[in-house]
């Protein structure tokens, strides 16, 4: 429903009272007009469907930004990281596995500390952060999680570093490995609980 | 009922006819603004910052745990040696500065993708430019790396070391303008 007030040039917009009630409260915290601040909201749905994302799509990704941040992620140039990866694996794989597997471990604790839903929080994050993931995809159903990821990037020791990472947030998560295949920029794990 | 602009609200009455009903749209959108001021932020914040992942990632960064990164440069700092780690990261850094092309728009992707730094500033004097770089979170060998990153990407913009005083999160480095450039 919507209605003109042709006086003042706007629209009258229905919406539920509960969600005026909190935004007219932020709108005085905030020392601004309620009609000003509704303007600036709207202003940004226009803005993100503009973007060809809905509103919802862009907090998510902006917390996992945020997930980044608290839990010490930083930004690497790919191509250090892809050579230090590349030199270092031959000559001791298994630290580095170690070390992935262990990180991944921690996301899966930090996650199931800080979110409501661990496990979407964690397909959000290789989805939206993706290191270097072009292509998460989930199946899942009450028993099982299956994940596949796809980078033609990645050479195939950081596959298998992403894999062993992946593996160590979902044990972390309560989740046993049932069954994995890899192969340079391809991953694909199941996972029962 | 809340009164909203008129051409806002005729815009959002054209989306809202492409998803569903008004109601639900503007609900939809007051639980997000609701959601983001939960995080601190207004949505205009949000919506500004969104784009630092790809940004990051279209100029070849990737997000990975700093633990991660830093045991990795101590294993390749014993198998690869100080020198080969130091060039590597100044040649990473020549490559940032020419795809920069300027030293503001280094300046401002420094500060937007790494968060852990606490203080990066660039000063110029003349023909003189200092760099200071300052986190607590920087390992000793990656102090060390990132100012060759710093002056590569510098060298490529022009600019030639003159000092510098590295230690352990703590960078400052002062350049002066390469002849020619």
């Amino acid at each position: 429903m919507m209605s003109k007030d042709t006086s003042k040039e706007m629209k009258l917009v229905r919406a539920p009272a509960d969600l005026i009630s909190k935004l007219s409260k932020e709108a005085n915290l905030q020392g601004k007009t309620f009609y000003s601040y509704i303007s600036e909201i709207l202003e940004q749905a226009v803005r993100a469907y503009e973007m060809n994302r809905s509103l919802k799509e862009i907090i998510d990704a902006y917390e996992v930004l945020e997930i980044y941040k608290e839990a010490g992620g930083m930004f690497t140039p790919r191509d250090i990281l892809e050579y230090l990866v590349k030199k270092v694996y031959p000559e001791d794989s298994e630290t580095l596995q170690r070390l992935w597997y262990q990180t991944g471990r921690w996301y899966g604790v930090y996650l199931k500390e800080k979110t409501s839903n661990s496990v979407d929080a964690f397909i959000r994050l290789l989805r939206e952060g993706r290191w270097d993931l072009n292509d998460v995809i989930v199946n899942r159903n009450h028993e099982t999680l299956e994940f596949k990821c796809v980078s033609p990037l990645v050479s195939q020791e950081r596959t298998l570093l992403m894999q062993t990472f992946i593996e160590g947030a979902m044990h972390s998560l309560g989740y046993k490995t049932q069954d994995k295949e890899c192969i340079r920029g391809i991953i694909r794990l199941k996972f029962s609980i | 009922m809340l009164a909203a602009r008129v051409d806002l609200a005729d815009k959002v009455l054209e989306i809202a006819a492409r998803r569903g009903t008004l109601y639900d749209y503007v609900n939809d959108v007051l639980e997000q603004a609701i959601r983001a001021e939960s995080l601190g932020l207004t949505l205009k914040e949000i919506l500004d910052d969104r784009w630092i992942i790809k940004s990051a990632r279209d100029a070849g960064f990737t997000v990975i745990p700093e633990k991660t990164v830093f045991e990795l440069i101590e294993d390749a700092y014993k198998s690869l040696g100080k020198e080969k780690m130091a060039n590597l990261w100044y040649e990473t850094g020549q490559w940032y500065g020419k795809y920069y092309e300027d030293i503001a728009k280094f300046e401002g992707s420094v500060k937007r993708f790494f968060w852990d730094i606490s203080e990066f500033k660039v000063s110029k004097e003349d023909e003189n430019v200092v760099l200071t770089c300052l986190s607590s979170k920087f390992s000793e060998a990656y102090t060390e790396l990132f100012s060759k990153f710093l002056e590569g990407a510098m060298n490529a913009l022009g600019y030639n070391l003159d000092e510098s005083e590295v230690s352990k999160g703590i960078i400052s480095l002062k350049f002066v303008k390469s002849k020619g450039k």
